[in-house]
Parts: structure tokens; C-alpha cells; sequence
């Protein structure tokens, strides 16, 4: 009974800036260490490391909220977080671990696993920018992908304006701007990478990389403009195919705010080998 | 070689923040000193009296119970990785460059650079090495570095400012922040940059104060009101203090173009070292006396023509005689400047004193008076042929030398000119 006690006083004093319920939440687990209460406590140690403004989102408990982007949750802070976790739930996280941790909902699941000791989940269809390069057609200084992430139909995809894009210099003068134009080249590289490492079968099979053309786009509109040092958060879904085109829908975030979007970007494509039965035909 | 102007003052120190405070406050020789309860409870400590800096609270080791004035707020991430000392100098910074008039783009330009001084933290250095040894180094804060190291002033000064240009930090002990602006007069006088801020800075804590105690160089006195007494016979040491000051410099055709007031010219410094000990400083002021003398011809001036000191005296008994001897030595001939050791007022405040010195020589220049040496009820004979203001005068000094001297036989002395 002392220990537990003592334990509760360590508890409250590590974590005397979290949420009330989430300290409460972290002395109940001490004692049944029940995989439930684990959101409660993360989510409050969570909350207690951002600013005050990023709060409100972490309370709607959106799993999709994005740790650095969203958030604000930079990797020194992370590891600030990562400390207090480590010591509340008396766990031990690799660094190796984290860095596939993306969203509220990673680091969710990513603990549930690990409290009932069952395989950590991994983020292995994150693509890094050299896996992005080493697939697509476009390469630099015409790329404008980092990094993304392919979930069926859908793909998520990130690009940093360095400000050191030559065409930057011209566009404009004295202030550069992401040309818009290039927003929508950006979106449809990130289809592209789609069609080219989706692992369903949406396109009929697999498809042939120096294929993917433009043919056309409808619906386009810019609400903001980006400028270096902004990350644009992209995100294209596709829409339907009828070969050979395929039709997707983009739009563009940054810093949570809508930037672009089109409502519809047709790619046309050939596969790698053309189905049987339109070979007879 | 350029001409150097001051441009910019920002004060956090135990007089207070606002120059018309400070100001008055030297002019009338109120000092900053009380008799501090963390060194009265330990019995093992020997002193009593500090002066500490009024509005900030930065005793516990967690940043996030620190309270200072309202205006600026840090992000978590940034207070995270501040010392007490680091958290003065944002106030200090933050007030020249308004004083200055310098908008965000003018602080983060290439032409703009940022030199500062400071020891580090120890209370920082020891709570997280502490924390360090107890839990091991993976369960320890990723800015404990950031906030310990002597680093840490110009780590987050030159994030949050996103300065450009060149940025150093200067260790040299009690001397530190008189290199950090003699080298940034070098910066603009040699045309490597238009601007330079120079914060110093010291953490208020017992555990950059008391470990003075065990060379005995501290005033054991439990009398606020005259426990520094630089200059007196019966005077037995020091009193800690902290806080930052931060100084704009411009090149003068820079400040001139953009219309900027000018406080002073900056008219060049001087360093020599004493070759003779670790801590104590050379018996006959050997090094000072030539720092001084650099310092004299870097600004074109004759001893004749400087019309006031500000003494680095601490009031340990051996450091003032060696000033005094190397003050002798210097004036001499030429007949003595009016000098004062303000340290009388607000102790001493090691790698920030030379910096709060400069300071004080330009609220002086500025607001028409020159401080006295408080605190002397009877002259130390060593003073002879000097002139102790023991009294403020009601007039400006026009050529002013500002001394410092640290461990290591180290002195910079700083010159500078009514505008």
C-alpha cells in the first residue's frame, strides 16, 4: 500500500500539467494496468506539451490529427512527450518506434499493441522521398514530392517549398510564390505515384511508368498562396477509371488550411501488359 | 575603420527595467540589495545580503514555474530550453530593440549579428546532469543542453530572432560581456557587419552566487545598506547579482540613414591580460593599466581628456588596490577623471557587469548626471591622488572608460563618447 501510494505522489508530480482525468486515468493504471485507460492518459500528456490553440483539436480525439503539422508536435517535443509516456505507463519505447509515428491515431494504436504486448502496427507504406524518386517518371529539380503515403485508392503526399526553386527567382520578383500551376503539377505527380504503387487492382494491373500523361483538368481553385518554408499538404483520391484515362480529385492544405483543390485531374495510361481479352478483341 | 554608435538599451537588472528608473536610481545611489532568505536558511552558507532582479521568479528548475512580466509569452518548446539567464535577455533584447526602433526584418538580416556573454546555467547544468545520473540520459529533457551550456544565450537568441549574421558567445569571467562588445565594435568598425546586438547576461541563483563563498571573496556583511563598499577601507568583498543587459550597436552612416537616436559613440576598447594568477589580479594593475591605455589610443583620446571611470571594483580588498594602482598609473600625470564603482549599488554581476556598466555610462551620458561610489564612509588610503565621486555630480561625463577585469588576470576597458 505505501509503495502505491508513493507511486501516486511521483504520478501527480510528473504529470501535475496534465488534464485531471488523465492523471487519474494514469493512477488507475498503475494499479490494473487495463489497456483502456491507456488513450486517456496519452492524450493528456499529449495536450500538456502543445499550445493552448491546438488543444481544442486534440479534445474532438480525431485520430487523423497530424503530429507536427496539426499539432505542432516537433521531434525534440516528441521526445519530451515520449519521456512522460515511458515514465507513466512504465513502458520502453524504441527510437526506431517513433518514427514512423505520423497521427494521434499511430500513437494510439501504436501503444495499444505494445501494452498487450501484440505485434506493433507499421507504417510501412509511408514512402520516403528516395522511394518516391526512385519510381516516378519526374525527378529533380522537377519533382515536387517528399513524401507520401498510399492507402488503397488514396494518397497522401508532402512537399516543402525550400525557397531554393530556381523558378522561385521569377516568380515573382522580389517574392517568391509557389506558382499555382505547379500545385496542380504537384497533385498530379502524387496521382501518378498512386497509380504506380497502389496495391489494389484499380487500374486493371500494373501500370507502365512512362505512360502517364496530362490530358485535362476541371474545377481548379487556389484559396491561398504558399511561399518558402511552407509544407504542402497534398491529398489526390481516385475517382474512377475508364481506360484509358483515370479520373482523381486533389486538394492542397497548409498549415490546416485549404490551399488548392480540383475536382477533377484526368491522367490517361497503359498497363505493363494489356489484359487478355482486350488483346482478342 | 568605422564609427560605432549605441543606438539601443534594454535593462533587466536589480534596479530595475526602465532606464528613467535606473537612471534615477544610480543618480541618487539607491542600491538594489536586500537580505535574501535562501542564504539566511542555509547556516552553512556565510552571507546574507544579494541583489536579486525584481519582477522574475526563476528558483524552481522547472521553467514552467518561472514567473517574469507579461509581455512576452514562449512557446512550451522555448521556455523549455531557457536558463534564468537566457529568460533576461529575451526582456533585455526585446526592450533595445524597441528602443532602437529595429523591426523584425532590420534583427534578421545578414548584416545584423548577435554577440553574448554568459556563464552558462549552473542550476541548469546541475538539475539536469543530476536527473541525468538518477534516471539515465534517455529519460532527460532534449533541451537540458540547450538551456545549460554557456551557449545558451545565443542558441535562443539567434532562433528566436533568426539572426543572420555572425553570432558568438564570449567566456573570459567577469570580462566576458566587455569582449562581446569590443569584438562587435571590431564587426562594424572593420565593415564585416551594419549592426550588432550584445546582450550579457547572468543567472540569478544561489548556485552562480555562493560558491564565491569558498574563496572567500564574498561580503559577509548582513547589512543591506552597506554591504558593497568598493572603494572603502572596512570593505570585505562582494555582493552577487544577475539579470542581462542587452546594447544596439550601429555604424554611425547606418543609424544616421535610417534617422536613429544616438546614445553614444563607441569609440573602441582595449584588452590586456596580467600574466600572473588564476584569479587574483596583478598586484600594480599591470594588465588593466595597459587596457586602459589601448582602449585610450583606439579612440584617438589623451588620459587628460577622459573625464569619468566607471570602475570595475568589486570591493574585494585586493582587486581594488590593484585598480587603484593601475588607475595611478594611467591619470597620474594628467590629473584624475571623476570615478565610481556602481557596483556599490548593485554588486557585482560577473560575466554580465561590463555590459550593465556600459549601460549605466549611457544612461549617465543621456540623462546629465555621473553616479558616485556609494557606500564610502572612509576612503581606502590606496585611493589617494584619485578622484572617488563619493557623491553623484549633476553633469554628464563626455569621455567615459568603463573597466572590467576578470579570472585569468583578464581586463577590458571600453570607450566611449557623448553624442
Amino acid at each position: 500500500m505505501a509503495t502505491t501510494h508513493l507511486k501516486e505522489e511521483e504520478l501527480r508530480e510528473s504529470l501535475k500539467r496534465c488534464p485531471e482525468k488523465a492523471i487519474e486515468a494514469a493512477i488507475a493504471f498503475n494499479e490494473t494496468r487495463d489497456p483502456d485507460l491507456v488513450p486517456v492518459i496519452v492524450m493528456g500528456i499529449i495536450e500538456r506539451f502543445v499550445e493552448p490553440d491546438v488543444r481544442p483539436l486534440l479534445r474532438e480525439n480525431d485520430d487523423k490529427a497530424r503530429l507536427l503539422e496539426d499539432l505542432g508536435v516537433d521531434s525534440l517535443l516528441m521526445v519530451e512527450i515520449v519521456i512522460l509516456v515511458e515514465e507513466t505507463l512504465s513502458i520502453h519505447i524504441e527510437n526506431e518506434e517513433l518514427r514512423t509515428l505520423r497521427t494521434v491515431g499511430d500513437i494510439k494504436a501504436y501503444l495499444d499493441a505494445k501494452i498487450k504486448g501484440l505485434p506493433i502496427p507499421s507504417n510501412k507504406n509511408i514512402l520516403k522521398f528516395e522511394e518516391v524518386a526512385a519510381v516516378m517518371p519526374h525527378q529533380p529539380p522537377f519533382l515536387f514530392l517528399q513524401e507520401a503515403r498510399i492507402n488503397g485508392t488514396t494518397a497522401e503526399g508532402s512537399y516543402h517549398i525550400s525557397g531554393n526553386e530556381a523558378f522561385l527567382e521569377g516568380h515573382f520578383k522580389d517574392n517568391p510564390v509557389f506558382p499555382a500551376s505547379l500545385m496542380l503539377e504537384a497533385l498530379g505527380q502524387l496521382a501518378v505515384l498512386l497509380m504506380l504503387k497502389t496495391s489494389g487492382d484499380a487500374f486493371g494491373g500494373p501500370v507502365k511508368p512512362d505512360s502517364i500523361y496530362f490530358v485535362s483538368c476541371d474545377g481548379v481553385r487556389c484559396h491561398k498562396m504558399c511561399k518558402p518554408q511552407d509544407v504542402l499538404q497534398m491529398k489526390v483520391s481516385l475517382k474512377k477509371v475508364h481506360a484509358p484515362l483515370a479520373q482523381f480529385e486533389g486538394t492542397i492544405l497548409c498549415h490546416g488550411s485549404k490551399v488548392a483543390k480540383a475536382e477533377e485531374i484526368s491522367l490517361t495510361f497503359e498497363l505493363e501488359r494489356e489484359p487478355e481479352d482486350s488483346l482478342r478483341s | 575603420m568605422r564609427d560605432v554608435v549605441v543606438t539601443g538599451i534594454g535593462l533587466v537588472t536589480c534596479l530595475g527595467r526602465s532606464k528613467e528608473a535606473v537612471g534615477q536610481r544610480l543618480r541618487r545611489m539607491e542600491h538594489g540589495f536586500v537580505r535574501y532568505q535562501p542564504f539566511i536558511e542555509d547556516e552553512r552558507i556565510p552571507i546574507s545580503v544579494a541583489a536579486p532582479v525584481p519582477e522574475f521568479d526563476t528558483t524552481s528548475t522547472d521553467p514552467e514555474d518561472w514567473t517574469f512580466p507579461p509581455e512576452i509569452r514562449f512557446r512550451l518548446e522555448q521556455l523549455r530550453g531557457l536558463s534564468p539567464n537566457a529568460l533576461y535577455a529575451h526582456f533585455a533584447l526585446s526592450r533595445a530593440l524597441a528602443d532602437a526602433g529595429l523591426e523584425a526584418e532590420q534583427v534578421s538580416d545578414p548584416r545584423t549579428g548577435l554577440y553574448t556573454a554568459s556563464s552558462g546555467s549552473a542550476v541548469m547544468t546541475h538539475f539536469h546532469l543530476d536527473r541525468m545520473k538518477k534516471y539515465g540520459p534517455l529519460r532527460c529533457s532534449p533541451l537540458g543542453i540547450v538551456a545549460s551550456t554557456a551557449g545558451t544565450l545565443n542558441f535562443n537568441l539567434a532562433a528566436a530572432y533568426h539572426v543572420r549574421g555572425s553570432t558568438c558567445g564570449y567566456v573570459s569571467a567577469c570580462a566576458s560581456s566587455g569582449h562581446a562588445l569590443g569584438f562587435a565594435w571590431d564587426e562594424i568598425a572593420l565593415n564585416r557587419q551594419d549592426r550588432m546586438l550584445v546582450v550579457g547576461a547572468e543567472d540569478f541563483t544561489l548556485e552562480t552566487i555562493v560558491p564565491f563563498s569558498s574563496m572567500r571573496v564574498l561580503s559577509l556583511s548582513e547589512d543591506p545598506d552597506s554591504a558593497s563598499r568598493p572603494f572603502d577601507r572596512n570593505r570585505d568583498g562582494f555582493v552577487g547579482t544577475g539579470g542581462s543587459v542587452a546594447l544596439i550597436l550601429e555604424a554611425a552612416e547606418v543609424a544616421e540613414k535610417r534617422g536613429a537616436r544616438v546614445y553614444a559613440h563607441f569609440k573602441g576598447w582595449g584588452q590586456a591580460t596580467d600574466g600572473y594568477h588564476v584569479a587574483a589580479s596583478h598586484p600594480d594593475g599591470e594588465g588593466l593599466a595597459r587596457a586602459m591605455h589601448l582602449a585610450m589610443d583606439t579612440a584617438g583620446w589623451q588620459p587628460g581628456e577622459v573625464d569619468y571611470v566607471n570602475a570595475h571594483a568589486t570591493a574585494t580588498p585586493a582587486g581594488d588596490i590593484s585598480e587603484c594602482r593601475a588607475l595611478r598609473k594611467v591619470f597620474g600625470a594628467s590629473g584624475s577623471p571623476g570615478i565610481s564603482s556602481t557596483k556599490a549599488l548593485t554588486g557585482h554581476a560577473l560575466s554580465l557587469s561590463s555590459i550593465m556598466e556600459a549601460s549605466f555610462c549611457l544612461l549617465a551620458m543621456d540623462q546629465d548626471f555621473t553616479p558616485g561610489s556609494a557606500h564610502i564612509t572612509e576612503l581606502d588610503p590606496e585611493t589617494e591622488g584619485l578622484r572617488i565621486l563619493t557623491e553623484s555630480i549633476p553633469q554628464a561625463p563626455t569621455r567615459v572608460l568603463s573597466n572590467s577585469s576578470g579570472f585569468g588576470g583578464v581586463n577590458v576597458v571600453l570607450a566611449m563618447e557623448k553624442a
